[in-house]
């Protein structure tokens, strides 16, 4: 459960000033699978990072699982983005030394899972992502949608609370896309599992539960 | 707790064994060349130190000197005296020398030297110059009439090459005259040229004891006695056992005689060493630093990423300490292997100096040193740029 109230983020100060949030009252449920649209600049990355915890509102509440987030120091966010949640960037981030399996290992073994535990959940969750036979491939030996799918897995080895994604398709052909979101959808739906991600495209819409329409910093439809 | 130095060391040991192999060398031969140099350079100058303290005693001192009480000139009852003093337990040998100047005549040319009369049988064992002779023989204790001269007295036929003052080139059984402070004056056949490496042995002459004390008139005097003993370095403790064993003469070691003149070799030595090994250090340095940097610098964004999905800075600040500590560890082990190599190099043809080849010394101390900076160097360089990068505001460092 998610719940940001009058959640505001500033940019510069004075004159200058850029209102990237302005006001944002959002309420997900456990399950959701939430897409958030808008034009470029109404500030739907801002928002989403502020629900990983990458940024700290300028005012507002945010509370996750119960916890308000702003009364977390800077390691108990970095063990809590580690342990509640799982994030998708645009450009997959992959460490490009490691392999399949190593990038979603580290979080794990961080984490404090045995190297068996670790090893088992790598493989278990590269089965569910479809890709069982890339596990000792490096990032560079993959394709974009192959490397998307090991962000994915690698977002839900610690089974987080919300798994966020900006813009995961933005680099992909319409195949991958859709492969993509099938497999976001499919994780929705079998895992139950919480999923809020960003996208302009239209056609991506009929995959979410809930859309946000934001405008200006401001949610204009579906934040409930 | 150990859980992190794990992640830190697995993400280290992939970021060097799957990173860029041609920097990672590069690195690495760079820090053994710096090893090399912390290293090579004090360890020659150690050698010449040691070249230099071993001429002093082997040519010119032995391991003490001993000299006429407070208020005489000379040492009378010498045969008494180096008896007492060869029965010192730790005493090797000893040998009088009556030391003073004289002038030679060879051939119209006239110079001033110092004649050292000496007991052969005796100066063999406290001293090596009998090894030094260049040609002819050494004297015999019941030489008269001999005269031993030192090659750079001796000096050239062509006299520009001479810096001081010679005897023009003269050579074994030729004859000069020689000129005493009594005014006496006799001629001598040359018996042998020496050539020392010593200056202080090679611009002077010898003859026996036994000659000069029918010159002068004189038995049983000296004004030096020289001793060798079985340790060199604890001259001090020696110089103590023969004052208890009742020896009332002055007694001083090789390195009280030798003070100024090695202490202001070493001096300048020093002072070289020490620029080089800062030079050294702070190209170590640098390269390190410089090379980590833009390393750690070029993953910025990873590192941000890393972050952000939950892995805590401290691993990431050690896995980059990780990665320095196999540089500095290579690096070490690879100038190790190179300063191997030239040291055997070295023995195969040594560095000649005057008085004999230069072997480097390796001191413990020297070796422990060099690894401690390099050391705490890469320490600061794998830490302070990852220390930085991490601090850094995670949405920028993502965003690249
Ligand atoms: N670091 C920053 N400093 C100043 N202004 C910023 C900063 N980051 C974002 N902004 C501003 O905040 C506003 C919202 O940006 P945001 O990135 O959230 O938009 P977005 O909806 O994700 O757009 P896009 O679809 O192009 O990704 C923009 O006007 C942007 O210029
Ligand atoms: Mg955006």
């Amino acid at each position: 459960m998610i719940i940001g109230s009058n959640l505001a983020k500033i940019y510069g100060k004075g004159s200058v000033e850029v209102r990237a949030l302005d006001g944002v009252d959002i309420s997900i449920r456990k399950g959701e699978f939430v897409g958030i649209t808008g034009a470029s600049g109404s500030g739907k990355s801002t928002l989403l990072h502020l629900l990983g915890l990458l940024d700290r509102p300028t005012s507002g509440s945010l509370i996750i699982d119960g916890v308000e987030v702003a009364s977390l120091n800077e390691r108990q966010r970095t063990l809590f983005r580690l342990n509640r949640l799982g994030y998708v960037f645009q450009d997959y981030a992959l460490v490009p030394e490691l392999t399949a399996e190593e990038n979603i290992y580290l979080p794990s073994k961080v984490r404090g899972m045995t190297v068996k535990e670790c090893t088992r959940a790598c493989r278990d969750i590269l089965g569910l992502v479809g890709l069982k036979d890339r596990v000792s491939f490096l990032p560079g030996e993959m394709s974009g949608g192959e490397q998307q799918r090991v962000a994915i897995a690698r977002a839900l080895i610690n089974n987080p609370a919300i798994l966020l994604a900006d813009e995961p398709c933005a680099n992909l052909d319409t195949r991958n896309s859709t492969v993509i979101l099938e497999l976001i959808r499919k994780l929705n739906k079998e895992l139950d599992q919480t999923v809020v991600m960003v996208s302009h495209e239209e056609w991506h819409q009929k995959y979410f539960d809930r859309v946000v329409v934001m405008q200006d910093g401001k949610i204009v439809s579906g934040g409930e | 707790m150990l859980e992190e130095e794990q992640v830190a060391f697995f993400l280290a040991s992939r970021l060097i064994t799957r990173g860029n192999k041609g920097t990672l060398l590069l690195t690495i031969m760079i820090i053994a060349m710096v090893f090399v140099n912390l290293i090579f350079l004090p360890s020659i100058i150690a050698g010449i130190v040691v070249l230099f303290n071993q001429q002093n005693i082997d040519y010119s001192y032995g391991n003490l000197v001993i000299e006429p009480r407070e208020d005489q000139l000379l040492i009378t009852r010498v045969g008494e005296l180096q008896q007492k003093i060869n029965r010192v337990p730790g005493v090797v040998a000893s040998t009088p020398r009556y030391s003073g100047a004289a002038t030679i005549v060879s051939k119209g040319k006239s110079t001033t030297p110092l004649l050292i009369a000496i007991n052969p049988d005796d100066e063999k064992q406290v001293l090596k110059i009998h090894t030094g002779i260049a040609s002819g023989d050494y004297l015999n204790d019941g030489d008269t009439g001999q005269i031993l001269i030192g090659t750079t007295l001796a000096g050239n036929k062509d006299q520009t090459v001479d810096r001081t003052p010679t005897l023009g080139g003269v050579d074994v059984g030729k004859t000069v005259e020689v000129t005493f402070r009594n005014g006496v004056t006799r001629q001598y056949r040359i018996k042998g040229i020496i050539a020392s490496g010593q200056f202080s042995v090679d611009s002077s002459a010898f003859i026996t004891r036994k000659e000069l004390d029918s010159v002068l008139g004189t038995t049983d005097t000296a004004n030096q006695i020289l001793v060798r003993t079985q340790t060199t370095g604890k001259e001090e403790a020696m110089r103590i056992t023969l004052m208890q064993y009742g020896i009332q003469e002055k007694i001083w070691t090789w390195q009280d005689k030798s003070a100024d003149f090695l202490k202001s070799i070493v001096g300048s030595f020093d002072i070289i060493n020490v620029i080089s090994t800062i030079v050294s250090l702070v190209i170590a340095v640098v390269v390190i630093f410089i090379v980590i940097f833009i390393n750690t610098v070029y993953r910025r964004k990873q590192i941000g990423i890393l972050q952000a999905i939950g892995i805590d800075r401290s691993i990431i600040i050690k896995s980059y300490i990780f990665q320095a500590l196999f540089i500095f560890a290579s690096g070490t082990l690879a100038g190790c292997a190179l300063l191997f190599v030239l040291l055997q190099y070295l023995t195969a043809s040594p560095l000649v100096f005057p008085g004999g080849p230069v072997a480097p010394v390796l001191e413990p101390m020297l070796l422990f040193r060099a690894i401690a900076s390099l050391f705490i160097v890469s320490l600061i360089a794998g830490f302070l740029p990852s220390w930085l990068t991490t601090r850094e505001d995670l949405l920028s460092a993502i965003r690249g």
